[in-house]
């Protein structure tokens, strides 16, 4: 009966194969030392306009740079001034002579708001804000000028701002700030224009409760984040680089499984799972970016990597399992008997893909939509991303202890391995090895990704003015641990592919031993991904 | 270029007040530019950065926009504070070549005053990965108010460290710090298209110019570098001094509870002041609602005023 490669591979074989993963592994965290860091924030002071016609009703009327400027903080400018004179004007990219590249895939802006003391005036300690925001576009012409403006987006929203008053010494607190929080304004998923134009008024409206608790707001800036090129480049040739590969391992591994003319195992079935999300995951769409406006791209990539990571989960899951014994004499395992497991991998996902819908779904209809501004909003989100959280603690509860009953199972082998002819025992325990290290192998990378996760946070949450960082590690990490993964399933396919050599053609059969696998019940059923299982099976019924 | 000196240096002796004039410009032509760059007034504060590993397509050089273009798509902008420090430390800087006292108590506040625009910046970061986590992470610094920064200042100047001209070895530091600038009276423009070299230097440099100062007291703790520093002490200001631009405190409000320099005993220089009741109009019980109202009361209230004579 045959094995899988990772018992029948040759100690030499198998270190060569480890050192190719582990350059490839290499390779593509060094690949993201060459990266910039994965996306720049650009801070845009606003220009504040006046609009002198505020109920022109003509959606394409747009202020720009150019316009009537004033200064908010000389107050004899502004006397006679009502909010909804006041537009704050924001160019991006905010130098005229750059202007955006679709490699740079997705903007996200963020709202600082600069409020200042006023006389008397007492702020609560949260704001809330209405924001009526409008976004344009422009594009280059071929003949170096700009199309004019046109409308993109608008809408008003309702945001919360938290504000408070840290110094109490100041006698005269006139003009000193607040100490603010930033408010999220919008996301694009897709940067397919090259300028864009945002006007946005404050409205004041005492009736309906708009903008009454805003205090005196000396400036507005706009922090834009989108992903910088070269990271896009790097990461996409990264996927191009992959995908072609898992394609091809996926096919020399179904081919093997074919030619033993059985049913493929669970296991075999779930590894293929696992090598086609990861090669939808791999899949470089992103060069489609390029051409076409592709808006969901941030929500499609959101539900590329939630495949994927159910897919690693529930292949985890049922790789403990099918080495734990709970086939009931072997036969066929389907996904069925994990069901109770898996279902907390699908609840899990599903809320997160609600919530996901429910946010970035809804930004592609208005980028300025947020779930958590409203009350109720934030309820829904929060409870999704608990009842995620729920099912995510399950999932490894369950996988922790199916981890537990496999290495309990292991032990007890292990004990009556003295009692098996001198080869025999040997071989199994290089199975019970590699097996043990494939194990490592996966712990390690599960912990690779949290420490990365956590160097990231520190990398980038770190002051850098003080740093002299020639080297952008954030980048490396992210590619490091993409790569890392990629390496990790292609090893999976590799390894746990039906092996071509018989077990009559082993010397320890040829020894005349007895071959303990023809004795079982098991041999007749082809199922059998690995010997291991046999085995463990075999002694089972011990 | 114009130095710092906005008043001549020979006529302004080197005491408080003239460290802090130095350490205040120094920070508020950071600040300046700053803003003006995230204003987008300044053109040629945008991507002088230019990254390693980025292929080098403008080789050539001429171009410099597109250089900046292609460096914009690669990996966007840098920090609009960063050019702030830089065109600082060039524009505000040049001129002291830190040889004498004079020049090293200059170099010294210059610094000073930068360092508390930067003490001053807060970091804000904002998630953007998967589903919003954090798994992506973007920071930027937060510019301070101007304010706050003068109010710091301020607290520095009173608590400004008296230092001496010392004697040993420090020529040497001094002039290697110094062979690691920029050249003299460069454009604006130029900066910019200077070699990342010169600004690691820049950055490596950026707390000292590699001289330390030594306290005028022995037993002090020689001078940090957000302390403000002086070597003179400061001329009289009792009295008129056309010459030294000092307008004297003849009629000048005090405070007569006051210990600080505020108080009429100070402030007055002995010379005891005059205590009169007014009539003040003062707006009172303000409302303000956005954008541009205030509505307050005018409200009449007797004060006693105290003038020195």
């Amino acid at each position: 009966m045959p094995g899988t490669i990772l018992e029948n591979l040759s100690g030499r074989k198998l270190s060569v194969l480890v050192v190719i993963l582990l350059s490839a592994q290499l390779a593509c965290f060094l690949i993201g030392l060459l990266s910039p860091s994965p996306a720049t924030s650009q801070g845009i002071l606003s220009t504040v306009c006046v609009d002198d016609n505020p109920d022109a009703d003509n959606i394409n009327r747009w202020f720009t740079k150019q316009c009537k400027e004033i200064h908010l903080n000389q107050e004899k400018a502004t006397v006679g001034l009502d909010a909804k004179n006041l537009v704050f004007v924001v160019q991006m990219p905010r130098h005229d002579i750059l202007d955006f590249s679709r490699w740079q895939q997705n903007l996200v802006g963020v709202l600082q708001i600069d409020v200042v003391y006023q006389v008397e005036q007492k702020l609560d300690p949260i704001i809330e804000l209405t924001l009526d925001a409008r976004l344009a576009y422009s594009d280059k012409t071929s003949t170096g000028g700009r199309t004019p403006w046109q409308y993109y987006a608008h809408a008003e929203e309702k945001r919360y701002m938290d504000c408070s008053f840290e110094d109490t010494t100041i006698k005269d607190k006139n003009g000193y700030p607040y100490n603010c929080s930033m408010v999220p304004l919008f996301e694009l998923g897709a940067i397919s224009h090259d300028y864009y134009l945002l006007n946005l008024r404050l409205p004041y409206n005492y009736t309906v409760q708009k903008n009454t608790g805003l205090g005196r707001i000396e400036d507005v800036y706009l922090h834009v984040i989108h992903m910088n090129g070269g990271f896009t480049k790097i990461w996409i040739s990264l996927k191009t680089f992959f995908f072609p590969i898992i394609i091809a391992i996926m096919v020399w591994f179904w081919n093997r499984v074919h030619i033993l003319n059985r049913t493929p195992a669970l296991l075999e079935y779930m590894l293929m799972g696992l090598g086609g999300t990861l090669a939808f995951l791999n899949l470089p769409v992103e060069y489609l970016t390029l051409i076409f406006d592709m808006p969901y791209m941030l929500l499609l990539s959101d539900i590329r990597q939630g495949i994927f990571y159910a897919m690693l989960l529930s292949f985890w899951l049922v790789f403990a399992g099918e080495h734990m014994l709970i086939q009931d004499n072997g036969e066929r395992n389907t996904l069925k008997m994990y069901w109770k497991h898996l279902s907390t991998i699908v609840i899990g996902c599903l809320c997160l893909l609600i919530f996901d819908l429910c946010e970035r779904g809804v930004q592609l209809l208005n980028p300025f939509y947020s779930i958590w501004v409203t009350p109720i909003g934030t309820n829904l989100a929060l409870s999704f991303i608990i009842l995620a959280g729920i099912s995510a603690s399950l999932y490894f509860i369950f996988l922790c202890y199916m981890i537990w009953r496999v290495f309990k199972n292991m032990s007890i082998k292990r004990s009556i391995l003295p009692s098996m002819s001198q080869a025999r025992r040997l071989h199994y325990e290089g199975i019970i090895y590699r097996f043990n290290f494939l194990m490592l192998v996966t712990v390690v990378c599960a912990a690779l990704t949290v420490v990365s996760f956590i160097l990231s946070q520190v990398a980038e949450g770190q002051n850098k003015w003080d740093e002299n960082m020639d080297l952008e590690l954030t980048s490396a990490l992210h590619t490091g641990v993409y790569g890392m993964w990629n390496v990790y399933i292609c090893a999976m396919l590799i390894l746990y592919a039906p092996s071509h050599k018989q077990w009559s053609a082993d010397p320890i059969c040829a020894e005349g031993e007895e071959v303990e696998f023809s004795r079982l019940p098991t041999e007749a059923s082809p199922n059998e991904i690995s010997s291991l299982t046999s085995f463990a099976s075999k002694a089972s019924i011990e | 270029m114009l130095s710092i000196a906005l008043l001549p240096t020979l006529f302004v002796p080197g005491c408080r007040e003239t460290a802090f004039i130095y350490a205040i410009t120094s920070a508020a032509v950071t600040h300046a530019i700053a803003r003006a760059c995230s204003e987008g007034t300044i053109d040629t504060c945008n991507c002088e950065t230019h990254y390693r590993g980025r292929p080098q397509v403008f080789s050539n050089g001429n171009n410099a926009a597109v250089a900046n273009v292609r460096d914009f798509e690669w990996g966007g902008c840098s920090d609009n504070i960063g050019f702030g420090f830089d065109v600082s430390r060039e524009f505000v800087d040049t001129g002291e070549r830190g040889k004498t006292l004079r020049e090293k108590m200059n170099l010294h506040n210059n610094e000073a005053g930068r360092w508390h625009v930067q003490s001053q910046m807060r970091q804000e970061c904002k998630c953007h990965g998967m589903s919003g986590s954090c798994t992506v992470k973007t920071c930027w610094m937060r510019l301070p108010s101007f304010r706050v920064i003068g109010d710091l200042l301020k607290d520095r100047y009173d608590g400004a460290s008296h230092v001496t001209a010392s004697n040993t070895g420090h020529n040497r530091n001094a002039n290697k710090a110094h062979s690691n600038r920029l050249p003299k009276n460069p454009k604006l423009n130029a900066i910019m298209s200077n070699s990342i070299h010169a600004k690691r230097e820049n950055r490596r440099k950026q707390h000292k110019y590699g001289f330390q100062l030594k306290p005028f007291n022995p037993e002090h703790k020689p001078p940090g570098v957000k302390d403000l520093v002086y070597y003179e002490m400061s001329p009289g200001f009792c009295e008129k001094n056309p010459k030294l631009g000092i307008q004297g405190t003849h009629g000048r409000q005090c405070n007569d509870t006051s210990i600080g320099v505020d108080g009429c005993d100070i402030m007055c220089c002995g010379r005891g002041y005059r205590t009169q009741e007014v009539t003040v109009v003062e707006r009172c019980n303000c409302t303000f609602h956005w954008c541009c109202e205030v509505k307050c009361d005018i409200c009449r209230t007797k004060k006693t005023v105290h003038t020195c004579v």
